[in-house]
């Protein structure tokens, strides 16, 4: 799975520019590889047995205890899934790029290496190398073939992940030297019983550091600016898959090393995540760019992961990870109808559209069943994430987590508002030739909506297997 | 696996087959609307059937049947996906398939022609499902799902005709609303599991006659679950959204907004009726809320000229009065026989009212009944004649049904020891039939030509009072006849507008007669009803007294067609605002919403969180130019510094040692 | 001649030689002339590397290899200061190094 990116880049690197058609089927094949291998290891994970499977471990430097250590198991399959679903729609939403179309691909398919291996290693170091891999490309994507304000986004981008990383590097340091065993096995420096005030130490490092990426508040501001900045399938990799690296390391390394600075931190990592979720709500009520108003609906969605993972129960966690998986989907599906619509009018401002279930019906339904699902509607995937993190917060943290109920209301106002505004009323007359999705486009936006219907429905398919690697990790915690 | 009852297969159909159908409509079929009518009244007449079947097999047997599968385990939380058939579901079941069927038959008529006739029957489809599934859920959490997936068809069927700024705002209004009351209800239900640990319908109901919960649990989950009671029952202060939902297609305003899903709210009361009635403070509470509502809703009904603002507000009032019986009878030691029989009787009449207000309507394209007055309402025979059924009912004459279901509602109020109650009931009684007249004698007896009243009913609709809509949904079905007339030949069937008016009208004069025989299979016993024959005096003469004072201002020759009320102005404009209800949310979601929240957030992330970080990254840029300045470019100064330095620290160290 | 024989006088040559050469290097304003005072400062290390090995360390052979090192270093150095010299001379038609301030701050 790591592979198939990774061929495919070396591929296109020989490729030349003209050869446009190739390019595109080439990166395809990576991503469908990709995906189909990402679907195996979803459905061919054994939850009888639990534990990690497709294990492969290699050492490298032996003298530091770096070892190639990849696996999966209940907590990171339906990521992969998840990565897997959104580079395959993302390389067929940016089908019809023209600029630069080579090294366009090269770059994403090595952020997605990145992205998998985040996902997949159980070795601190090849952890972080992952981790540096998929943020760097995203500089180049954005300031390349960004729109809105992309030098500033990119730069402000770049500077807070790598003020990120900065927090990040002390926390692993702090943990391995302490540990004693010059190891950067997971699983081994889990075993280690680190002292109180080391663990408090590390974990708010780890999870500050780590929090930037999950767009935590207050650390939020660079993903909406990024968003709108970025490239159609670009936003839809960043907020569906990159943001969740950020949550899916505070639950791996911050909680799963530190157990008892997790204890000391989990009041502020709620109070955080619990003022993200009704902030960002509030002020993605007032924005009037399209993008921004997704932005900012992340944000509050990012704050339900944060709140899960703050409660360290089992439903918490559960539907932590559910929250993950729903709401990179859901947020890919809204990015690239987003995409599609600015594609053929050039504008995002939610004032000037208008009507567009009139213009072009089949779009503006993906863009609706994206916004239903973020205001929370049953029979989509979030609407299961949603109630199992307030009913964990509510029982642990009662004022929070009512608190978080209440934001459900303005996300409600906050989705149907931008879908009133833009897709209701009479259309804009300027707007009124453009034609609906083509078929083939549309097919990758109807692989978003099945899946995110299919975990609607059957939740509990996701759900068994998250929860076999939730359940002993709450023990271990 | 063990073998599964015939009965929960069906059970199973009758949810899965209309959530096909509006699968199959919205992927490959919208396009076609003759094809999806098909899927989606084959859908619904399948659950017809099936509902009946049911009803049919289990009659006489108040056993309740449980079947439970698990759908989603965590640890805390697990949801089962479930079936619970008792005579309560079994009933409703009934109503909410008859009566969806009945409305897809008369859209049929209504919607011909329309551009988006085919998603149309595909929110039904999923309407059907959500509801159906609503009511024979066996476990709250499923109940909240299928809620919400209510409150979702609505807002689609709502803002059906999307490019009509009021539809959408209307649509998005209804969701908002109701979804504000949800999250109290879901907050009840998150207490429940945290605290309880289970939301089987059943197993509650038992613990709470058993007294196994806490009380101050009790009363909190059920205040709170009342709360998303009154968001979908359009119970004060959130029943703003009802009226404004009239911006939907009739049909629509029938299904959804009078017969069935406003009457979820009282499903659910009736439903969970133990668990309320083992709460005297929630009780009370509900009862103040739904004698608030009654009030409210009924004299706002008294001014409104839109004949579907006049139903909508009655049908806010009668959902009123149905939790204020079940209110009284929970209090009283009550059974909940009376609540849930005037549900039963308002679905019949209030859908046959709204479907004759949808046949003017189509007729002649206003909502105003001033304007159909003078268009001539009172030649179309059927709608005419049934509409004045419908009305005599719901104004509680003898022998409609309406009748019956009332006086037992005024019957559970009576027994109640503070007699304030029955009063409010009373005077409601009166002011409903005094605005439903109104109503039925203005379209029946048309002032002459050049009368003066013409000018002051004639322009209000258009603008005036905020619910004037006719002229606008005219303008959407003239659009679709244009617009998509290739596809639809001819004109619209009447027999399937007329049908359903027949049936319905039928419905309400039988179904007062059938009370012994509902109750006996509702509770599996009929008490002899003890005649309170003073209620019962008081009652039917309250009621025509409100008939006559409604011929007296609206039906007589003479009469001037001024409401008595216009004589206290300050008053009748007061009703006319709707109590202010509307400016006061408005104002809330101006004010508070957008301006106070929205807009601070906004501002704090513009300049204190953001302005923080580029405030740091221009504190770089800075200190980067400042420091800049030793950057001389004379290599050989740099040079000379070095070594001087590097001097230094040696001389320090070698002295150091 | 035990002037000869001792640590001292080396260092001392080595002294003067690397002084020589700092002094060039920030006096000079001629660029070649800057880059052979480093050439002789680098001498200087170099006879500074080999008294402290003939006269101080245990393995004859160490301080050559420093020595032999820093010739290497010192040719690779002097190839790519004058390529650089070279590429300044094509820009600024000079190679006074007071000419060289486009990165003055």
């Amino acid at each position: 799975m790591l592979l198939s990116p990774v061929v495919g880049i070396a591929i296109l690197l020989c490729l030349k520019e003209e050869q446009r058609f190739l390019i595109r089927a080439v990166a395809l094949v990576a991503a469908g590889i990709s995906f189909a291998l990402s679907i195996y290891t979803f459905a061919g994970y054994d939850k009888e047995l639990g534990g990690i499977q497709f294990v492969e471990k290699y050492d490298w430097v032996q003298a530091f205890g770096i070892s190639y250590f990849v696996g999966v198991e209940g907590m990171n399959a339906p990521l992969l899934l998840l990565t897997g679903i959104v580079i395959f729609t993302g390389v067929l939403t940016m089908w019809e790029l023209q600029h630069r179309v080579k090294e366009y691909f090269i770059f994403q398919l090595a952020l997605v290496t990145g992205v998998f291996g985040v996902f997949m290693s159980y070795d601190l170091f090849f952890f972080f190398l992952f981790y540096e891999i998929a943020v760097v490309p995203m500089y180049v994507l954005i300031l390349v073939w960004g729109s809105t304000r992309r030098i500033y986004a990119a730069m402000k981008l770049t500077l807070y992940l790598m003020a990120g990383s900065g927090l990040i590097i002390p926390g692993i340091l702090l943990l391995y030297s302490s540990s004693g065993l010059f190891t950067f096995d997971m699983l081994k420096l889990h075993g280690v019983p680190f002292s109180p005030w080391i663990q408090n130490i590390a974990f708010v490092l780890l999870f500050l550091g780590f929090g930037v990426l999950a767009a935590v508040w207050p650390f939020h501001t660079w993903s909406p600016v990024g968003h709108v900045a970025a490239p159609t399938a670009v936003s839809m990799l960043h907020a569906g898959v990159l943001m969740k690296l950020g949550s899916f390391a505070i639950l791996r390394v911050a909680m799963y090393l530190c157990p008892l600075g997790f204890q000391y931190w989990a009041q502020f990592m709620a109070l955080l995540a619990a003022i993200g979720i009704v902030y960002g709500v509030f002020v993605g009520l007032a924005q009037t760019d399209l993008k921004y108003v997704i932005g900012y609906s992340s944000v509050s969605h990012m704050g339900i992961v944060s709140l899960g993972l703050a409660t360290g129960t089992v439903d918490g966690l559960n539907g932590a990870v559910f929250q993950m998986f729903a709401h990179g989907v859901m947020t890919a599906l809204f990015f690239s109808a987003v995409g599609f619509i600015y594609d053929r009018t050039h504008t995002r401002e939610i004032h000037e559209l208008g009507g567009f279930s009139r213009i072009m019906p089949v779009a503006s339904a993906f863009f609706i069943t994206a916004a239903l699902c973020g205001a929370g509607v049953p029979g989509m995937a979030s609407f299961w994430a949603e109630l199992l993190v307030l009913v964990a917060a509510v029982k642990v943290f009662p004022l929070r987590g009512l608190l978080a109920i209440a934001a459900l209301v303005v996300g409600a106002l906050f989705a149907l508002r931008v879908v009133q505004t833009t897709f209701y009323n009479e259309p804009n007359p300027k707007f009124a030739h453009f034609e609906d999705v083509s078929p083939f486009l549309g097919l990758p936006r109807m692989i978003l909506i099945g899946f995110l219907v299919f975990f609607g429905i059957f939740p509990q398919y996701m759900l068994g297997l998250i929860k076999t690697s939730i359940v002993p990790f709450i023990q271990g915690l | 696996m063990p073998a599964l009852d015939p009965l929960f297969v069906l059970c199973a159909a009758c949810v899965i087959l209309p959530l096909l159908s509006f699968g199959g409509i919205m992927i490959f079929t919208w396009r076609r609307p003759f094809l999806s009518l098909a899927v989606s009244l084959t859908a619904s007449t399948a659950c017809l059937l099936i509902a009946w079947y049911i009803f049919w097999q289990r009659w006489g047997d108040p056993t309740p049947l449980v079947l439970n599968v698990d759908w989603l385990v965590s640890d805390l939380v697990r949801v089962p996906f479930g079936f619970l058939l008792d005579p309560v579901s079994q009933l409703m079941l009934v109503l909410v398939a008859t009566i969806s069927f009945l409305i897809q038959i008369y859209s049929i008529g209504y919607m011909w022609g329309d551009p988006g006739f085919g998603r149309y029957y595909a929110d039904l489809s999923l309407f059907a499902m959500a509801m159906l599934g609503l009511v024979i859920s066996s476990g709250l959490l499923q109940l909240f799902i299928c809620w919400e997936l209510v409150g979702l068809a609505s807002y689609l069927l709502i803002g059906f005709w999307y490019e009509k700024f009021s539809a959408s705002e209307a649509g998005k209004k209804a969701f908002v609303v109701t979804r504000f009351g949800d999250i109290f209800f879901f907050m009840g239900l998150a207490l429940l599991v945290i605290f309880y640990g289970s939301l089987d319908i059943a197993s509650i109901n038992a613990a709470a006659v058993a007294q196994k919960m806490e009380p101050w649990l009790l009363t909190t989950c059920a205040l709170l679950i009342f709360g998303g009671i009154c968001g979908k029952s359009a119970q004060f202060p959130i029943h703003v959204w009802l009226p404004d939902a009239m911006e939907g297609p009739t049909p629509v305003s029938a299904l959804l907004h009078s017969a069935t899903m406003v009457a979820a709210g009282v499903y659910l009361l009736t439903r969970i009726f133990p668990f309320f009635a083992a709460s005297a403070p929630a009780m009370t509470y509900v009862l103040a809320v739904a004698s608030l509502t009654y009030v409210l809703s009924s004299t706002v009904g008294m001014v409104a000229r839109d004949i579907k603002q006049v139903w909508a507000y009655s049908t806010i009032s009668q959902l009123a009065m149905m939790a204020m019986g079940l209110a009284a009878a929970g209090l009283a030691h009550g059974t909940l026989f009376a609540g849930y029989f005037h549900l039963t009787t308002h679905a019949g009449f209030k859908a046959l009212l709204f479907l004759c207000a949808g046949a003017f309507i189509h007729h002649f394209g206003t909502n105003s009944f001033f304007m159909m007055s003078k268009g001539g309402a009172k030649k179309l025979t059927i709608p005419m004649v049934t509409v004045t059924i419908g009305a005599l009912a719901l104004a509680g004459i003898f022998p409609f049904s309406g009748f019956f279901s009332k006086e037992l509602i005024l019957g559970n109020l009576w027994h109640l020891d503070n007699k304030l109650w029955v009063g409010i009931g009373l005077l409601g009684a009166f002011l409903t039939a005094y605005y439903t007249f109104r109503v039925i004698f203005v379209l029946l007896f048309p002032r002459p030509e050049g009368h003066p009243a013409w000018e002051k009913y004639y322009e209000p609709v258009a603008g005036g009072h905020g619910h004037g809509h006719g002229h606008e949904e005219e303008e959407a079905h003239g659009h679709g006849h244009g617009g998509h007339g290739g596809d639809f030949p001819g004109h619209a069937p009447e027999w399937a507008i007329n049908l359903p008016l027949i049936v319905l009208a039928g419905v309400t004069i039988i179904l007062g007669f059938l009370q012994g025989t509902l109750e006996r299979f509702l509770l599996g016993e009929s008490h002899p009803h003890e005649m309170n024959y003073l209620l019962l005096v008081l009652a039917v003469g309250l009621a025509l007294a409100g008939i006559a004072l409604a011929w007296w201002d609206w039906g007589r020759k003479g009469a001037a067609w001024e409401g008595f009320l216009s004589r206290v102005p300050a008053l009748e404009n007061f009703f006319v605002q709707k109590w202010y209800m509307d400016h006061f949310w408005r104002w809330f979601l101006n004010a508070v919403i957008y301006n106070l929240f929205s807009k601070t957030f906004t501002y704090n992330d513009r300049r204190v969180v953001d302005g923080g970080v580029d405030a740091v990254a221009l504190g770089c840029i800075g200190s980067g130019r400042f420091l800049s300045f030793l950057q001389t470019a004379l290599l050989q100064l740099n040079l000379l510094f070095m070594v001087l330095v590097l001097a230094g620290v040696g001389i320090y160290l070698l002295m150091g040692r | 001649m035990p002037a000869f024989n001792q640590l001292n006088t080396y260092l001392y040559l080595a002294v003067i030689l690397f002084c020589l050469g700092l002094y060039g290097v920030l006096s000079r304003r001629n660029l070649i002339a800057v880059l052979i005072s480093v050439e002789l400062m680098l001498n200087a290390a170099s006879i500074n590397f080999m008294a402290f090995n003939r006269f101080l360390a245990p393995h004859p052979a160490v301080g050559q290899i420093a020595a032999l090192f820093i010739m290497a270093v010192a040719a690779a150095e002097a190839a790519i200061a004058l390529s650089i010299i070279v590429a300044l001379y094509r820009k600024l038609k000079s190679i006074n190094i007071e000419q060289a301030n486009e990165l003055r701050g």
